[in-house]
């Protein structure tokens, strides 16, 4: 109860990336790719309103405050695997998340 | 700069209140929202060439206020049902045949009573401004939160409520490209647009929650069906207006609901009309029109910022920009008067269009717009 009156916290989203990971701050009221669009991650996105399913990634732990039904969008398939929309996805723990990211990453990571 | 920059998005707040109290007061005054309407396009006609652009502070954040501006939008939603409530009333004193006369409350004076003509007016009048309820309900579509709801709502009192799901899940996924129907091919004129473009969107809404439903193991025919529970929350507008006259109630009631779907679909059709996306490009800010003179700007809460609004769904109102999208170079209003009479709109669309294909389309896009001038539509 006493959680109501707690100011928000920024939380950690770390991306299992191959042979690193890539750790990025989400501010409160921040979604999860917006936060991640603006640490200079390439996080694959079009319409950024929650339509296309193009932001989606797996959820491996923690949890997502979601802000709209994922399941016009997602399979149930991947609503069971935790998948989620980054777009339209606020944090409300640390989290780790699988996403396939876009080549800068990619390169980054291989460099 | 802070007071000027939130308050300025308040013409269509104050001009519904007093369009209300017009219907209230009776005589004449029933007609308020309409000479609104009316000196509005005066003004957007004057005001064509003024152009005004989101101010930043120096750490460039926006002086709009989210707390201010999503409280007046939730404030719309008892400020239109207010407006059906008004009409309701002249409409069961109409049918009532109560003698017009003056009368006070709470040392006001009003009409009580009202004539065939002022009625008509009211009805405009009310028609008129529920149809704008279309600017805070696309809003608040885009506000994942409790905003959805209130969009829906809004939406509803205008029998629309499909709007909202089909908004983010068609339009703004298929803008530009033929399966979205809010996007008026060129040589579709606003009349047609109106039926289909409604129709389009309702199906589109009824088969997403078909697949939604059938995914889930669910019936179609249950009040988990959002489509079926957004014309659900129609209901209470047409009890309430039968109740309150009978077949004159509902004929006042589809009249509000025809003009404010016609300016819905006539702001969807103004925003595209003719533009073209292949379905190999993604959505960019040539596949939006913008009408962005300074009237428009602050009466529409921006909305004319159409290509900033497609490429950045999720920025609210207040801080979007002019970003070079195609540019109709009138306002809302003076476009909406053209697209009454469409061989004029088409006329004065054909060299707009002309130069999109000249120097905003993709090659793809041109061979596209080539197909239509091949069976003589060239705007």
């Amino acid at each position: 109860m006493f959680s109501l009156f707690k100011a928000p916290e920024a939380r950690t989203a770390t991306i299992i990336a191959g042979s690193h990971d890539i750790e990025f701050t989400v501010e409160p009221g921040m979604t999860l790719l917006n936060a991640a669009l603006a640490s200079g991650i390439d996080w694959p996105h079009k319409c950024k309103v929650g339509s296309c399913g193009t932001c989606r990634c797996q959820v491996v732990s923690g949890a997502i405050k979601p802000y709209m039904d994922f399941s016009y969008v997602l399979t149930p398939g991947q609503l069971n695997n935790g998948y989620a929309l980054a777009c339209q996805s606020e944090l409300k723990s640390d989290i780790t998340v699988r996403v396939k990211l876009r080549h800068k990453e990619r390169q980054n990571e291989q460099s | 700069m802070k007071l000027f920059v939130n308050a300025r998005y308040l013409i269509v707040p104050v001009s519904s209140l007093v369009t209300i109290l017009g219907i209230f007061l009776g005589g004449p005054l029933a007609w308020t929202g309409v000479v609104f309407f009316a000196v509005y396009t005066v003004i957007d006609t004057l005001t064509k060439d003024i152009r005004w652009r989101a101010e930043k502070d120096a750490n460039g954040e926006s002086f709009g206020v989210k707390q201010f501006q999503y409280l007046v939008m939730y404030i719309m939603l008892p400020v239109f049902i207010a407006l059906q409530l008004v009409l309701a009333w002249r409409v069961f004193q109409y049918t009532s045949d109560v003698a017009i006369a003056p009368d006070s409350l709470g040392g006001v004076t009003y009409s009580s009573g009202i004539s065939l003509v002022n009625f008509v007016g009211a009805t405009l009048s009310a028609a008129l401004w529920a149809g704008l309820g279309i600017i805070y309900g696309h809003e608040l579509s885009h506000n994942r939160k409790e905003g959805f709801l209130v969009s829906r709502l809004i939406m509803a009192l205008s029998g629309a409520s499909h709007f909202t799901y089909a908004h983010v899940y068609n339009h703004h996924l298929d803008l530009g490209h033929e399966s979205d129907p809010a996007t008026a091919p060129r040589g579709r004129n606003v009349y047609a647009h109106t039926w289909l473009s409604h129709a389009g969107q309702s199906k589109f809404s009824y088969d997403l929650e078909r697949r939604k439903l059938a995914n889930q193991g669910k019936s179609s025919f249950s009040l988990s069906n959002r489509w079926l529970l957004g014309y659900l929350y129609s209901l209470p507008s047409i009890f309430l207006f039968v109740w309150a006259g009978g077949l004159v109630g509902l004929g006042a009631l589809l009249v509000v609901w025809i003009i404010a779907n016609f300016l819905l679909e006539a702001l969807n059709f103004m925003g595209h009309y003719g533009l073209i996306r292949a379905a190999s490009e993604p959505v960019e800010h040539r596949h939006s029109w913008d009408n962005d003179n300074i009237f428009t700007s602050w009466f529409f809460i921006e909305i004319g910022r159409q290509g900033d609004h497609h490429v950045r769904g999720e920025t609210y109102f207040w801080e979007l920009d002019d970003v070079g999208a195609p540019n109709y170079g009138i306002g809302y209003f003076s476009l909406f008067v053209l697209t009454l009479i469409p061989p004029l709109f088409r006329r004065y669309v054909a060299k707009l269009l002309d130069d999109w294909d000249e120097n905003y389309a993709s090659d793809e896009e041109v061979a596209i717009a080539r197909q239509f001038k091949t069976v003589g539509i060239r705007s």
